[in-house]
């Protein structure tokens, strides 16, 4: 398997997050996290069907040059919307729980919500 | 004809939004789903013959978004929209407000579209939007305990979807295209190494959506939680969990070349005994019933990553029988939560005595579920042991006999005098009348067992009378067993506080998943 610089990038970027995800108390930091994962898998998308000195794929381009493959930035903008979505969901929802349990850690949310 | 099945459901859903307090509109709601019910028995007999594809946008195959029924997706377009049926009934005097019937209907217009769907990025989608509309529907009551539990629910699922999205990404990087049936062709063909990275991270997601061994923590949380109307957990544990094994099904053909199937039957077995570990120490009528599915859940990955026909085929009616008693147990749990107005196991008495109609549903999917003979249960569990060898076989015997005892345990709200007087309150008769289909359903699937399979499946397996009885041998033997073990050991086990205290945190499920994701590589690595 070739892995190129940006395709290495991405899965270290990937797992960086992950292992933020492991490792932070605070709900909001996991939050974070699972949105720099998203990033992580946006690039790794916008990555293929690219070599450089590719066109953009972006209005009229004249035949004799070759355009970076459209599917993959298309897609990307449904997955950066969805994103953006669930991230301002799990956002409310901390407020929400911030509100009725006073707890911004997963530690304190989990003992809250044994009571 | 196939974007139907989605557009019906949302269709419901935005008039039930606006109209969520009359009875005609809910009326008229029901109407609509015992149409999308026949339709997708339409479909069902169309499918018995041929494939049905739909492009949207009527782009050429592989090049736009293809949706596609084939005889075993139509199976489960069949059992979604019949259970959705059922909770549309159950719910039909409930006094939710028109966000609740929205995201119940837009949930089964998704679930749906996971079924048919053929293209990857589409299943992502499908797959992170009913995460959301699940979460929410969990806090539904806003209190602290299913806060908590919806947030971990959202949050987990949107890890493994990253997962999964970036296994998609591999995908189309070695492919070019993003239908599976294209990209099928196309890794046909592939070196196998190449394979590895995205089957793991795909697989990871999806057994996490599955709640196999070690990734199952969400699942009790989602589906026991007390906050969540009874019909939401009804739908996630009898429905919502299939769609997972579905996929599992699709992504394992997909990937045929590495898949390890011997390290899925090994975990499925795992997921089973700890399943019914977690099941016979609760105390909570609902978490009982969760951790019971991640039990069966266990038996029926086991039988199809087991190589034999009858184990496949008994997994797919397994699948199928499990919707039904899990969705009768926790309706009716929902009705007698109402009735107590507790939801503790040592409580509860006399459910037999104070509503018999509801006592004769729980004892016909208990016996269901335990697989006693002329039950369903007992149908699909004889062809998921009657294709497995020896130790197989073995753990499967053990799983059932788990399963026996903890619903030994469980039937004890059936009888004595309640400690608490019950609410005298008349019970619903629509919520009656649909539990006790969902508990018919159960003994009729056990009577003509072998003929649904021939006909839902188009599988022809025959019910060999000697290992029939032998079956019901081994049932009997293990239930006396299960009852003998339940009141020497377990009943009054001080282990019993010490099991239901385990719990893993938000961040002790991230590194289970990483765990799992590193496992498989390996595995896949040194076996494929």
């Amino acid at each position: 398997m070739v892995f190129d610089i940006i395709e290495i990038f991405s899965v270290l970027m990937f797992f960086i997050s992950f292992y933020g995800l492991i490792t932070s108390k605070s709900i909001i930091k996991s939050v974070v996290s699972i949105l720099l994962m998203e990033s992580a898998v946006i690039m790794f998308f916008l990555s293929i069907g690219y070599t450089s000195g590719i066109m953009p794929p972006i209005g009229q381009n004249p035949e004799t040059e070759t355009v970076a493959d459209p599917l993959p930035q298309a897609l990307m903008i449904t997955a950066i919307i969805i994103g953006v979505a669930v991230v301002a969901v799990n956002l409310i929802m901390l407020i929400s729980l911030y509100r009725q349990c006073k707890a911004k850690d997963w530690d304190a949310a989990k003992k809250k919500s044994m009571e | 004809m196939l974007a139907y099945f989605v557009i019906i459901p949302i269709l419901i859903a935005v008039f039930l939004y606006v109209f969520p307090s009359s009875k005609a509109g809910r009326l008229i709601a029901v109407i609509t789903q015992t149409a999308l019910v026949g339709l997708a028995f339409y479909l069902f007999f169309i499918c018995k013959s041929r494939d049905v594809v739909s492009n949207i946008g009527n782009y050429e195959s592989f090049l736009g978004i293809t949706l596609r029924a084939d005889a075993l997706s139509s199976v489960f377009i069949i059992l979604t929209s019949f259970i959705f049926l059922i909770v549309a009934v159950y719910t039909f005097n409930e006094k939710y407000n028109g966000l609740f019937w929205f995201l119940l209907f837009i949930w089964e217009g998704l679930l749906i579209g996971i079924f048919l769907s053929r293209d990857l990025f589409n299943i992502f989608v499908l797959v992170e939007v009913t995460t959301v509309a699940v979460a929410v529907l969990i806090m539904f009551n806003r209190d602290n305990r299913s806060m908590y539990d919806g947030m971990v629910y959202l949050m987990i699922n949107t890890v493994a979807v990253q997962f999964y999205l970036f296994g998609t990404g591999y995908v189309y990087k070695l492919t070019g295209v993003l239908d599976i049936d294209a990209a099928a062709k196309v890794l046909e063909e592939l070196d196998k190494s190449s394979l590895i990275l995205p089957y793991a991270l795909i697989i990871t997601a999806i057994s996490l959506k599955c709640a196999l061994v070690p990734l199952f923590s969400w699942l009790p949380k989602a589906h026991g939680t007390p906050g969540a109307p009874s019909a939401v957990s009804a739908i996630l544990s009898g429905l919502h969990i299939k769609g997972a094994v579905y996929l599992f099904i699709q992504f394992n053909d997909l990937f045929k070349e590495v898949v390890v199937s011997e390290f899925f039957l090994i975990i499925g077995i795992i997921t089973g005994i700890v399943g019914f570990i977690f099941a016979m120490s609760q105390k909570d009528i609902k978490l009982i019933l969760a951790y019971s599915t991640i039990s069966q859940i266990g038996m029926i990955i086991t039988g199809l990553n087991n190589d034999d026909i009858y184990s496949y085929t008994g997994s797919l009616y397994h699948i199928f029988n499990h919707a039904l008693f899990k969705s009768a147990l926790f309706l009716s749990a929902g009705i007698i939560i109402k009735i107590y107005n507790t939801r503790d196991i040592y409580k509860i008495r006399g459910v037999l005595k104070r509503s018999p109609l509801i006592g004769a549903v729980i004892i016909m999917a208990i016996l269901g579920i335990i697989g006693t003979p002329f039950f369903n249960g007992s149908v699909s569990k004889y062809f998921i042991f009657s294709g497995t060898s020896l130790p197989v076989g073995g753990a499967i015997l053990l799983i059932n006999l788990g399963t026996i005892i903890t619903f030994i345990r469980f039937s004890s709200i059936l009888f004595g005098k309640p400690q608490t007087e019950p609410d005298p309150a008349k019970t619903d008769k629509c919520k009656q009348a649909a539990v006790l289909v969902l508990g018919t359903l159960c003994l009729v699937g056990g009577i003509l067992g072998e003929q649904l399979i021939e006909f839902l499946f188009n599988v022809k397996v025959s019910v060999d009378t000697a290992g029939y009885l032998q079956k019901s041998a081994l049932f009997t033997a293990s239930a006396v067993g299960g009852y003998l073990i339940y009141k020497l050991y377990i009943k009054n086990s001080p282990r019993l506080k010490q099991v239901r205290e385990i719990e893993l945190s938000f961040r002790g499920m991230c590194v289970s998943v990483g765990a799992f994701f590193a496992v498989v590589l390996v595995v896949t690595k040194l076996f494929a």
